[in-house]
Protein backbone atom coordinates (compact mmCIF):
# COMPACT_ATOMS: atom_id res chain seq x y z
CA UNK A 1 0.00 0.00 0.00
CA UNK A 2 1.00 3.53 -0.57
CA UNK A 3 -1.08 5.15 2.19
CA UNK A 4 1.71 4.66 4.76
CA UNK A 5 4.17 6.43 2.54
CA UNK A 6 1.86 9.36 2.25
CA UNK A 7 1.83 9.80 6.02
CA UNK A 8 5.57 9.40 6.46
CA UNK A 9 7.51 12.58 7.27
CA UNK A 10 9.83 13.65 4.51
CA UNK A 11 13.41 12.56 5.30
CA UNK A 12 15.30 15.20 7.34
CA UNK A 13 18.81 16.05 6.23
CA UNK A 14 21.34 15.40 8.99
CA UNK A 15 21.85 18.25 11.47
CA UNK A 16 25.03 20.26 10.98
CA UNK A 17 27.79 19.04 13.32
CA UNK A 18 29.18 22.49 13.91
CA UNK A 19 26.01 23.50 15.71
CA UNK A 20 27.27 21.48 18.68
CA UNK A 21 30.49 23.50 18.98
CA UNK A 22 29.39 26.99 18.05
CA UNK A 23 27.90 27.86 21.46
CA UNK A 24 31.31 27.45 23.17
CA UNK A 25 33.18 30.25 21.37
CA UNK A 26 30.00 32.32 21.54
CA UNK A 27 29.88 32.11 25.31
CA UNK A 28 33.65 32.62 25.61
CA UNK A 29 33.69 35.76 23.47
CA UNK A 30 30.64 37.17 25.25
CA UNK A 31 32.43 36.45 28.50
CA UNK A 32 35.54 38.24 27.26
CA UNK A 33 33.61 41.47 26.90
CA UNK A 34 32.23 41.04 30.41
CA UNK A 35 35.63 40.42 31.99
CA UNK A 36 37.21 43.20 29.91
CA UNK A 37 34.60 45.60 31.25
CA UNK A 38 35.32 44.36 34.76
CA UNK A 39 39.06 45.01 34.26
CA UNK A 40 38.35 48.44 32.80
CA UNK A 41 36.39 49.26 35.90
CA UNK A 42 38.70 47.78 38.53
CA UNK A 43 42.24 47.50 37.05
CA UNK A 44 42.27 44.14 38.85
CA UNK A 45 44.56 41.77 36.90
CA UNK A 46 42.32 38.79 37.65
CA UNK A 47 39.81 40.07 35.10
CA UNK A 48 42.38 40.64 32.38
CA UNK A 49 43.72 37.12 32.97
CA UNK A 50 40.17 35.76 32.75
CA UNK A 51 39.72 37.52 29.39
CA UNK A 52 42.94 35.96 28.08
CA UNK A 53 41.76 32.47 29.03
CA UNK A 54 38.30 33.02 27.57
CA UNK A 55 39.85 34.15 24.30
CA UNK A 56 42.20 31.15 24.21
CA UNK A 57 39.42 28.64 24.86
CA UNK A 58 37.06 30.45 22.49
CA UNK A 59 39.64 30.36 19.71
CA UNK A 60 40.39 26.68 20.29
CA UNK A 61 36.74 25.69 20.02
CA UNK A 62 36.17 28.21 17.26
CA UNK A 63 38.86 26.45 15.27
CA UNK A 64 37.22 23.07 15.97
CA UNK A 65 33.93 24.58 14.81
CA UNK A 66 35.57 25.65 11.55
CA UNK A 67 36.87 22.12 11.04
CA UNK A 68 33.43 20.60 11.66
CA UNK A 69 31.90 23.21 9.36
CA UNK A 70 34.20 21.99 6.62
CA UNK A 71 33.11 18.43 7.40
CA UNK A 72 29.51 19.61 7.29
CA UNK A 73 30.10 21.17 3.92
CA UNK A 74 31.80 18.06 2.56
CA UNK A 75 29.06 15.80 3.97
CA UNK A 76 26.44 18.15 2.67
CA UNK A 77 24.99 18.62 6.09
CA UNK A 78 24.68 22.32 5.56
CA UNK A 79 21.78 21.59 3.23
CA UNK A 80 19.42 22.04 6.12
CA UNK A 81 20.43 25.68 5.96
CA UNK A 82 18.89 27.73 3.27
CA UNK A 83 19.83 31.10 2.01
CA UNK A 84 23.01 33.14 2.28
CA UNK A 85 25.25 30.61 4.02
CA UNK A 86 28.24 32.63 2.76
CA UNK A 87 27.15 35.60 4.84
CA UNK A 88 27.04 33.38 7.90
CA UNK A 89 30.51 31.98 7.12
CA UNK A 90 32.06 35.40 6.59
CA UNK A 91 30.58 36.68 9.80
CA UNK A 92 32.01 33.73 11.75
CA UNK A 93 35.37 34.03 10.03
CA UNK A 94 35.51 37.69 10.99
CA UNK A 95 34.72 36.81 14.61
CA UNK A 96 37.61 34.36 14.71
CA UNK A 97 40.10 36.66 13.00
CA UNK A 98 39.26 39.59 15.27
CA UNK A 99 39.39 37.34 18.33
CA UNK A 100 42.79 36.05 17.23
CA UNK A 101 44.09 39.62 17.16
CA UNK A 102 42.30 40.25 20.42
CA UNK A 103 44.15 37.32 22.00
CA UNK A 104 47.46 38.85 20.87
CA UNK A 105 46.45 42.20 22.32
CA UNK A 106 45.48 40.44 25.54
CA UNK A 107 48.94 38.87 25.73
CA UNK A 108 50.40 42.29 26.50
CA UNK A 109 51.17 43.10 30.09
CA UNK A 110 48.69 44.89 32.35
CA UNK A 111 46.52 47.89 31.36
CA UNK A 112 47.11 48.07 27.60
CA UNK A 113 46.32 44.37 27.26
CA UNK A 114 42.69 45.48 27.54
CA UNK A 115 42.30 49.25 27.35
CA UNK A 116 41.50 50.47 24.80
CA UNK A 117 42.26 48.08 21.88
CA UNK A 118 41.23 44.84 23.57
CA UNK A 119 38.00 46.30 24.85
CA UNK A 120 37.11 47.67 21.39
CA UNK A 121 37.83 44.32 19.71
CA UNK A 122 35.80 42.43 22.32
CA UNK A 123 32.86 44.77 21.75
CA UNK A 124 33.00 44.47 17.95
CA UNK A 125 33.14 40.68 18.27
CA UNK A 126 30.03 40.66 20.45
CA UNK A 127 28.14 42.73 17.85
CA UNK A 128 29.24 40.25 15.18
CA UNK A 129 28.18 37.35 17.41
CA UNK A 130 24.68 38.77 17.66
CA UNK A 131 24.63 39.26 13.91
CA UNK A 132 25.87 35.72 13.29
CA UNK A 133 23.29 34.26 15.65
CA UNK A 134 20.55 36.17 13.94
CA UNK A 135 21.65 35.03 10.47
CA UNK A 136 21.92 31.43 11.66
CA UNK A 137 18.45 31.50 13.10
CA UNK A 138 17.13 32.97 9.89
CA UNK A 139 18.87 30.32 7.81
CA UNK A 140 17.75 27.31 9.86
CA UNK A 141 14.17 28.32 10.37
CA UNK A 142 13.68 29.37 6.80
CA UNK A 143 10.91 27.50 5.06
CA UNK A 144 12.09 24.91 2.67
CA UNK A 145 12.36 21.17 2.21
CA UNK A 146 13.96 19.57 5.20
CA UNK A 147 13.13 22.39 7.53
CA UNK A 148 10.01 22.80 9.59
CA UNK A 149 6.72 22.84 7.80
CA UNK B 1 23.30 19.97 -4.13
CA UNK B 2 23.49 23.59 -3.28
CA UNK B 3 26.73 23.54 -1.37
CA UNK B 4 29.31 24.70 -3.76
CA UNK B 5 33.04 25.06 -3.49
CA UNK B 6 32.71 28.76 -2.84
CA UNK B 7 31.16 27.99 0.51
CA UNK B 8 34.20 26.05 1.51
CA UNK B 9 36.48 28.97 0.98
CA UNK B 10 35.45 30.91 4.04
CA UNK B 11 37.03 28.57 6.59
CA UNK B 12 40.05 27.73 4.49
CA UNK B 13 40.77 31.33 3.62
CA UNK B 14 40.48 32.05 7.31
CA UNK B 15 43.23 29.55 7.98
CA UNK B 16 45.36 31.12 5.30
CA UNK B 17 44.72 34.55 6.75
CA UNK B 18 45.77 33.44 10.24
CA UNK B 19 48.95 31.84 8.94
CA UNK B 20 49.75 34.93 6.91
CA UNK B 21 49.10 37.13 9.89
CA UNK B 22 51.52 35.21 12.07
CA UNK B 23 54.12 35.53 9.34
CA UNK B 24 53.61 39.26 9.01
CA UNK B 25 53.52 39.86 12.76
CA UNK B 26 56.72 38.02 13.43
CA UNK B 27 58.54 39.57 10.53
CA UNK B 28 57.46 43.17 10.67
CA UNK B 29 59.56 44.57 13.49
CA UNK B 30 62.96 43.61 12.11
CA UNK B 31 64.21 47.13 11.66
CA UNK B 32 65.98 47.74 14.91
CA UNK B 33 68.11 50.83 14.96
CA UNK B 34 71.67 50.61 16.09
CA UNK B 35 71.55 50.74 19.89
CA UNK B 36 74.88 52.59 20.05
CA UNK B 37 73.18 55.88 20.85
CA UNK B 38 71.57 54.14 23.80
CA UNK B 39 74.55 54.26 26.10
CA UNK B 40 75.67 57.02 28.42
CA UNK B 41 73.81 59.61 30.45
CA UNK B 42 71.40 60.72 27.68
CA UNK B 43 70.20 57.68 25.74
CA UNK B 44 67.87 58.09 22.76
CA UNK B 45 64.42 56.95 23.78
CA UNK B 46 62.32 56.06 20.71
CA UNK B 47 58.50 55.99 20.66
CA UNK B 48 56.88 53.07 22.42
CA UNK B 49 55.76 49.97 20.52
CA UNK B 50 52.74 48.04 21.74
CA UNK B 51 53.39 44.63 20.28
CA UNK B 52 50.87 42.17 18.94
CA UNK B 53 53.61 39.58 19.08
CA UNK B 54 56.69 40.66 21.07
CA UNK B 55 60.04 39.41 19.79
CA UNK B 56 61.06 36.36 21.82
CA UNK B 57 64.52 35.52 20.67
CA UNK B 58 66.87 33.71 23.00
CA UNK B 59 70.21 32.36 21.87
CA UNK B 60 70.22 28.58 21.76
CA UNK B 61 72.66 27.21 24.32
CA UNK B 62 75.39 24.92 22.99
CA UNK B 63 78.06 25.37 25.69
CA UNK B 64 81.85 25.64 25.27
CA UNK B 65 83.30 23.02 22.99
CA UNK B 66 86.84 21.93 22.10
CA UNK B 67 88.55 24.34 24.48
CA UNK B 68 86.77 27.39 23.05
CA UNK B 69 86.96 30.47 25.22
CA UNK B 70 85.71 34.04 25.17
CA UNK B 71 87.68 36.76 23.38
CA UNK B 72 89.26 39.51 25.44
CA UNK B 73 90.36 43.06 24.71
CA UNK B 74 93.97 43.84 23.89
CA UNK B 75 96.39 43.56 26.78
CA UNK B 76 94.32 40.89 28.49
CA UNK B 77 94.19 37.12 28.57
CA UNK B 78 91.44 34.74 29.68
CA UNK B 79 91.50 31.29 31.22
CA UNK B 80 88.88 29.00 32.67
CA UNK B 81 89.36 29.31 36.43
CA UNK B 82 86.94 26.45 37.05
CA UNK B 83 84.69 24.37 34.80
CA UNK B 84 82.00 21.76 35.30
CA UNK B 85 80.01 23.93 37.68
CA UNK B 86 76.22 23.83 37.98
CA UNK B 87 74.83 27.12 36.63
CA UNK B 88 77.15 29.56 38.46
CA UNK B 89 75.41 32.94 38.80
CA UNK B 90 77.81 34.91 40.96
CA UNK B 91 81.33 34.87 42.38
CA UNK B 92 82.71 36.17 45.66
CA UNK B 93 86.33 36.40 46.76
CA UNK B 94 87.25 35.64 50.37
CA UNK B 95 90.13 37.54 52.06
CA UNK B 96 92.49 34.56 51.80
CA UNK B 97 91.97 34.41 48.02
CA UNK B 98 89.51 31.51 47.95
CA UNK B 99 86.70 32.04 45.47
CA UNK B 100 83.08 31.20 46.15
CA UNK B 101 81.08 30.24 43.06
CA UNK B 102 77.39 30.65 43.80
CA UNK B 103 75.59 28.04 41.74
CA UNK B 104 71.93 28.81 41.51
CA UNK B 105 68.83 28.10 39.49
CA UNK B 106 65.48 29.90 39.46
CA UNK B 107 63.00 28.90 42.16
CA UNK B 108 60.02 26.75 41.11
CA UNK B 109 57.79 28.65 38.72
CA UNK B 110 54.61 30.19 40.05
CA UNK B 111 51.28 28.74 38.98
CA UNK B 112 50.21 29.56 35.43
CA UNK B 113 48.11 32.71 35.53
CA UNK B 114 47.34 33.22 31.86
CA UNK B 115 48.01 31.54 28.50
CA UNK B 116 51.10 33.74 27.98
CA UNK B 117 52.79 32.14 31.02
CA UNK B 118 52.75 28.79 29.23
CA UNK B 119 54.51 30.23 26.18
CA UNK B 120 56.98 32.32 28.17
CA UNK B 121 57.89 29.33 30.34
CA UNK B 122 58.74 27.37 27.25
CA UNK B 123 60.86 30.20 25.78
CA UNK B 124 62.74 30.66 29.04
CA UNK B 125 63.50 26.97 29.31
CA UNK B 126 65.50 27.36 26.09
CA UNK B 127 67.65 30.07 27.65
CA UNK B 128 68.89 28.05 30.59
CA UNK B 129 71.86 25.80 30.71
CA UNK B 130 72.32 23.06 28.17
CA UNK B 131 73.52 20.77 30.92
CA UNK B 132 71.68 19.17 33.77
CA UNK B 133 71.35 21.62 36.63
CA UNK B 134 70.48 19.09 39.28
CA UNK B 135 72.69 19.64 42.31
CA UNK B 136 72.78 23.39 41.80
CA UNK B 137 71.63 25.83 44.53
CA UNK B 138 74.84 25.49 46.43
CA UNK B 139 78.10 27.38 46.88
CA UNK B 140 81.34 25.80 45.73
CA UNK B 141 84.69 26.93 47.10
CA UNK B 142 87.42 27.17 44.46
CA UNK B 143 91.05 27.37 45.54
CA UNK B 144 94.03 28.22 43.37
CA UNK B 145 96.86 27.45 45.79
CA UNK B 146 99.71 27.55 43.29
CA UNK B 147 98.59 30.84 41.77
CA UNK B 148 98.53 29.67 38.14
CA UNK B 149 95.08 31.15 37.57
CA UNK B 150 93.29 27.81 37.61
CA UNK B 151 91.57 26.39 40.69
CA UNK B 152 92.96 23.00 41.64
CA UNK B 153 90.47 22.20 44.36
CA UNK B 154 86.73 22.45 44.32
CA UNK B 155 84.72 21.77 47.47
CA UNK B 156 81.08 22.07 48.36
CA UNK B 157 81.06 25.02 50.73
CA UNK B 158 77.32 25.29 51.42
CA UNK B 159 74.64 23.07 49.97
CA UNK B 160 70.84 22.85 49.63
CA UNK B 161 70.26 26.59 49.43
CA UNK B 162 67.17 28.34 48.05
CA UNK B 163 68.33 30.02 44.82
CA UNK B 164 71.27 31.88 46.43
CA UNK B 165 72.94 34.86 44.74
CA UNK B 166 74.58 37.48 46.96
CA UNK B 167 77.38 36.78 49.45
CA UNK B 168 79.03 39.18 51.90
CA UNK B 169 81.61 38.52 54.57
CA UNK B 170 81.81 40.85 57.58
CA UNK B 171 84.47 39.80 60.06
CA UNK B 172 83.77 36.12 60.62
CA UNK B 173 80.08 36.37 59.68
CA UNK B 174 79.30 35.13 56.21
CA UNK B 175 75.97 36.33 54.83
CA UNK B 176 74.25 34.53 51.99
CA UNK B 177 71.25 36.10 50.27
CA UNK B 178 68.98 33.30 49.19
CA UNK B 179 65.92 34.27 47.20
CA UNK B 180 63.66 34.28 50.26
CA UNK B 181 66.00 35.13 53.17
CA UNK B 182 69.42 36.24 54.35
CA UNK B 183 71.34 33.56 56.24
CA UNK B 184 74.36 34.09 58.48
CA UNK B 185 77.07 31.45 58.83
CA UNK B 186 80.22 31.44 60.99
CA UNK B 187 83.29 31.40 58.74
CA UNK B 188 86.86 30.57 59.71
CA UNK B 189 89.65 31.56 57.36
CA UNK B 190 90.77 28.64 55.25
CA UNK B 191 87.62 26.57 55.71
CA UNK B 192 86.51 24.69 52.63
CA UNK B 193 83.02 23.93 53.88
CA UNK B 194 80.71 25.24 56.56
CA UNK B 195 79.01 22.53 58.62
CA UNK B 196 76.95 25.02 60.67
CA UNK B 197 73.28 25.15 59.61
CA UNK B 198 73.34 28.94 59.89
CA UNK B 199 70.95 31.48 61.37
CA UNK B 200 68.29 33.43 59.53
CA UNK B 201 68.87 37.18 59.70
CA UNK B 202 65.70 38.23 57.89
CA UNK B 203 63.14 37.07 55.36
CA UNK B 204 63.21 38.52 51.86
CA UNK B 205 60.32 38.65 49.36
CA UNK B 206 60.33 35.19 47.75
CA UNK B 207 57.57 32.95 46.37
CA UNK B 208 54.98 31.87 45.47
CA UNK B 209 55.50 34.34 42.63
CA UNK B 210 59.23 35.09 42.47
CA UNK B 211 59.77 36.69 39.09
CA UNK B 212 63.13 38.44 39.60
CA UNK B 213 64.72 36.15 42.13
CA UNK B 214 68.41 37.13 42.32
CA UNK B 215 69.15 38.92 45.59
CA UNK B 216 72.34 40.91 45.25
CA UNK B 217 74.11 41.64 48.55
CA UNK B 218 76.77 44.04 49.80
CA UNK B 219 77.83 45.15 53.29
CA UNK B 220 78.34 48.79 54.19
CA UNK B 221 82.02 49.78 54.45
CA UNK B 222 81.78 49.84 58.27
CA UNK B 223 80.06 46.46 58.26
CA UNK B 224 77.00 47.51 60.26
CA UNK B 225 74.44 47.37 57.44
CA UNK B 226 73.66 45.09 54.54
CA UNK B 227 72.19 46.26 51.24
CA UNK B 228 70.05 43.82 49.29
CA UNK B 229 68.70 44.14 45.76
CA UNK B 230 65.10 42.92 45.59
CA UNK B 231 63.80 42.71 42.01
CA UNK B 232 60.21 43.30 40.91
CA UNK B 233 57.71 40.47 40.74
CA UNK B 234 56.68 41.08 37.13
CA UNK B 235 57.65 42.81 33.93
CA UNK B 236 55.25 45.67 34.48
CA UNK B 237 52.76 44.86 37.29
CA UNK B 238 50.96 42.13 35.32
CA UNK B 239 50.93 39.97 38.44
CA UNK B 240 49.02 42.65 40.28
CA UNK B 241 50.42 45.53 42.31
CA UNK B 242 49.89 43.47 45.49
CA UNK B 243 52.68 41.13 44.36
CA UNK B 244 55.15 44.04 44.43
CA UNK B 245 55.19 44.67 48.18
CA UNK B 246 58.78 45.41 49.23
CA UNK B 247 60.06 44.71 45.73
CA UNK B 248 61.78 46.68 42.96
CA UNK B 249 63.90 48.20 45.68
CA UNK B 250 67.14 48.08 47.59
CA UNK B 251 66.71 47.08 51.20
CA UNK B 252 68.95 48.28 53.99
CA UNK B 253 69.17 45.57 56.64
CA UNK B 254 70.58 46.05 60.12
CA UNK B 255 73.18 43.35 60.52
CA UNK B 256 72.61 42.99 64.24
CA UNK B 257 68.84 42.84 64.45
CA UNK B 258 67.68 41.98 60.94
CA UNK B 259 65.38 45.01 60.86
CA UNK B 260 65.09 46.51 57.43
CA UNK B 261 63.88 49.56 55.59
CA UNK B 262 63.57 50.45 51.92
CA UNK B 263 66.75 52.36 51.05
CA UNK B 264 65.64 53.24 47.50
CA UNK B 265 62.92 51.98 45.17
CA UNK B 266 61.53 52.10 41.66
CA UNK B 267 64.49 49.92 40.62
CA UNK B 268 62.98 47.11 38.55
CA UNK B 269 65.73 44.54 39.03
CA UNK B 270 68.80 45.90 40.80
CA UNK B 271 71.95 43.77 40.86
CA UNK B 272 75.69 44.11 41.21
CA UNK B 273 75.46 46.33 44.28
CA UNK B 274 78.91 47.87 44.86
CA UNK B 275 80.62 50.89 46.37
CA UNK B 276 82.17 53.39 44.01
CA UNK B 277 85.75 53.60 45.29
CA UNK B 278 86.17 57.39 45.13
CA UNK B 279 82.85 58.76 46.36
CA UNK B 280 81.88 55.63 48.36
CA UNK B 281 78.38 55.90 46.86
CA UNK B 282 76.28 52.77 46.41
CA UNK B 283 75.94 51.78 42.74
CA UNK B 284 73.77 49.17 41.05
CA UNK B 285 73.03 47.85 37.58
CA UNK B 286 69.31 47.67 36.82
CA UNK B 287 67.33 45.61 34.33
CA UNK B 288 64.58 47.74 32.86
CA UNK B 289 61.18 46.72 31.46
CA UNK B 290 60.43 44.71 28.31
CA UNK B 291 57.87 44.74 25.51
CA UNK B 292 57.94 48.44 24.66
CA UNK B 293 60.24 48.03 21.66
CA UNK B 294 63.70 46.74 20.71
CA UNK B 295 65.28 49.97 21.97
CA UNK B 296 63.17 50.50 25.05
CA UNK B 297 63.87 50.62 27.87
CA UNK B 298 67.65 50.97 28.25
CA UNK B 299 69.05 49.04 31.19
CA UNK B 300 71.31 51.22 33.28
CA UNK B 301 73.85 51.64 36.03
CA UNK B 302 73.32 54.30 38.61
CA UNK B 303 74.41 55.63 41.93
CA UNK B 304 71.59 54.95 44.36
CA UNK B 305 70.44 57.83 46.48
CA UNK B 306 68.92 57.21 49.88
CA UNK B 307 65.13 57.49 49.60
CA UNK B 308 65.44 57.81 45.83
CA UNK B 309 62.67 56.67 43.47
CA UNK B 310 63.84 55.52 40.04
CA UNK B 311 60.53 55.17 38.21
CA UNK B 312 59.43 51.54 38.10
CA UNK B 313 56.67 50.76 37.38
CA UNK B 314 55.14 54.15 36.65
CA UNK B 315 57.85 55.71 34.52
CA UNK B 316 61.27 55.04 33.03
CA UNK B 317 64.44 57.08 32.64
CA UNK B 318 62.93 59.85 34.67
CA UNK B 319 59.44 60.91 33.79
CA UNK B 320 58.63 58.82 30.68
CA UNK B 321 55.26 57.33 31.59
CA UNK B 322 54.54 53.66 31.03
CA UNK B 323 50.90 53.39 29.90
CA UNK B 324 50.64 49.78 31.03
CA UNK B 325 50.40 50.68 34.70
CA UNK B 326 47.03 51.49 36.22
CA UNK B 327 46.33 53.31 38.43
CA UNK B 328 49.09 55.73 37.54
CA UNK B 329 50.95 57.76 40.14
CA UNK B 330 51.84 61.24 38.87
CA UNK B 331 53.00 62.13 42.38
CA UNK B 332 55.71 59.47 42.23
CA UNK B 333 56.58 60.15 38.58
CA UNK B 334 57.20 63.79 39.52
CA UNK B 335 60.05 62.77 41.79
CA UNK B 336 61.50 59.99 39.61
CA UNK B 337 65.30 60.24 39.40
CA UNK B 338 66.98 59.94 35.98
CA UNK B 339 69.56 57.14 36.24
CA UNK B 340 73.22 58.04 35.72
CA UNK B 341 74.26 55.92 32.78
CA UNK B 342 72.36 53.84 30.20
CA UNK B 343 73.81 50.51 29.06
CA UNK B 344 71.51 49.96 26.02
CA UNK B 345 68.19 48.11 25.91
CA UNK B 346 67.66 44.48 26.92
CA UNK B 347 71.37 43.78 27.60
CA UNK B 348 70.38 42.42 31.03
CA UNK B 349 73.23 43.56 33.28
CA UNK B 350 73.36 41.17 36.24
CA UNK B 351 76.83 41.78 37.58
CA UNK B 352 79.05 44.78 38.30
CA UNK B 353 82.36 45.30 40.01
CA UNK B 354 84.56 48.38 40.40
CA UNK B 355 88.16 47.68 39.62
CA UNK B 356 90.30 48.52 42.63
CA UNK B 357 93.08 46.07 41.87
CA UNK B 358 96.41 46.96 40.28
CA UNK B 359 97.37 43.99 38.10
CA UNK B 360 95.15 44.79 35.09
CA UNK B 361 96.27 47.56 32.69
CA UNK B 362 96.17 51.09 34.07
CA UNK B 363 93.11 52.07 32.00
CA UNK B 364 90.83 49.79 34.02
CA UNK B 365 91.59 51.28 37.41
CA UNK B 366 88.68 52.93 39.12
CA UNK B 367 86.14 52.02 36.44
CA UNK B 368 83.42 49.40 36.50
CA UNK B 369 83.06 46.07 34.74
CA UNK B 370 79.49 45.07 33.88
CA UNK B 371 78.32 41.53 33.05
CA UNK B 372 75.58 41.64 30.41
CA UNK B 373 73.64 38.40 30.40
CA UNK B 374 72.05 39.19 27.02
CA UNK B 375 68.71 40.01 25.41
CA UNK B 376 65.58 38.02 24.63
CA UNK B 377 63.13 40.79 23.71
CA UNK B 378 64.68 41.96 20.43
CA UNK B 379 65.54 40.24 17.16
CA UNK B 380 69.17 41.28 17.11
CA UNK B 381 71.01 40.11 20.18
CA UNK B 382 72.31 42.77 22.52
CA UNK B 383 74.61 42.20 25.47
CA UNK B 384 76.07 38.70 25.89
CA UNK B 385 79.39 40.29 26.91
CA UNK B 386 81.34 42.00 29.66
CA UNK B 387 81.88 45.72 29.18
CA UNK B 388 84.03 48.25 30.98
CA UNK B 389 82.74 51.71 31.88
CA UNK B 390 85.55 54.18 32.64
CA UNK B 391 85.04 56.45 35.65
CA UNK B 392 86.54 59.81 36.58
CA UNK B 393 85.83 61.63 39.83
CA UNK B 394 83.27 59.04 40.80
CA UNK B 395 81.18 59.43 37.61
CA UNK B 396 81.16 57.38 34.40
CA UNK B 397 83.22 59.04 31.73
CA UNK B 398 83.12 57.92 28.10
CA UNK B 399 81.54 55.01 26.28
CA UNK B 400 81.46 51.42 27.51
CA UNK B 401 84.20 49.26 25.99
CA UNK B 402 83.83 45.59 25.13
CA UNK B 403 86.21 43.66 27.36
CA UNK B 404 85.07 40.06 27.10
CA UNK B 405 83.07 38.90 24.05
CA UNK B 406 82.58 35.70 22.09
CA UNK B 407 79.89 34.30 24.34
CA UNK B 408 77.85 33.98 21.14
CA UNK B 409 79.43 32.09 18.27
CA UNK B 410 79.17 33.06 14.59
CA UNK B 411 75.78 31.37 14.31
CA UNK B 412 74.44 33.32 17.28
CA UNK B 413 74.40 30.26 19.50
CA UNK B 414 75.28 30.82 23.15
CA UNK B 415 78.45 29.14 24.29
CA UNK B 416 78.07 30.95 27.58
CA UNK B 417 76.39 33.95 29.19
CA UNK B 418 78.16 36.22 31.69
CA UNK B 419 76.46 37.03 34.99
CA UNK B 420 78.17 38.00 38.27
CA UNK B 421 81.65 39.51 38.46
CA UNK B 422 84.36 39.83 41.10
CA UNK B 423 88.01 40.81 41.35
CA UNK B 424 90.23 38.15 42.90
CA UNK B 425 93.09 38.65 45.32
CA UNK B 426 95.81 39.02 42.67
CA UNK B 427 93.58 41.57 40.89
CA UNK B 428 92.16 39.54 38.00
CA UNK B 429 88.53 39.77 36.90
CA UNK B 430 86.37 36.72 37.59
CA UNK B 431 83.22 36.08 35.54
CA UNK B 432 80.45 33.64 36.44
CA UNK B 433 79.17 32.09 33.19
CA UNK B 434 75.89 30.39 34.03
CA UNK B 435 75.03 28.49 30.86
CA UNK B 436 78.71 27.80 30.14
CA UNK B 437 79.02 26.35 33.69
CA UNK B 438 82.41 28.04 34.00
CA UNK B 439 84.15 30.72 36.04
CA UNK B 440 86.45 32.71 33.74
CA UNK B 441 89.50 34.61 34.90
CA UNK B 442 90.71 37.66 32.98
CA UNK B 443 94.23 38.86 33.75
CA UNK B 444 96.87 40.99 32.09
CA UNK B 445 98.41 39.42 29.01
CA UNK B 446 101.93 38.18 29.63
CA UNK B 447 104.32 40.91 28.44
Amino acid sequence: MVAQDLHAAPPLPPRPLHSLLIPIPMVCFLGTLATDLAYWGTAEMMWADASAWLLAVGLLFGLLAVITMIIDALGRRLSSMRGPVWLYSICNALILVLSFFNALVHSRDAWTSVVPTGLILSSVVVVLLLLSGWIRRALIYRRGPGAER
Amino acid sequence: MKISVSKLTAPSSLAALICGTIFILSGCSQSEEDPKDQVGPNPTLPAQTQYLLPPMHVAKVIGWQNGDKPKVAEGLQIKAFATGLKHPRSVYVLPNGDVLAVESVAPPAASIKRPKDLIMGWIESMATSAGNNEGSNRITLLRDADGDGVAETKSVFLDHLASPFGVALVGSDLYVAETDKIMRYPYKTGETSIPDPGTKLTDLPGGPIDHHWTKSLVASPDGSLLYVGVGSNSNITENGIQAEMGRASIWEVDRGTGRHRIFADGLRNPNGLSWEPQTHALWAVVNERDELGPNLVPDYMTSVKEGGFYGWPYSYFGKNIDPRVMPQRPDLVAKAIVPDYALSSHVAPLGMVFYTGTSLPEAYRGGAFVGEHGSWNRHQFNGYKVVFVPFADGRPKGLPQDVVTGFLNGDNEARGRPVGLAVDKPGALLIADDVGNTVWRVSSAAP
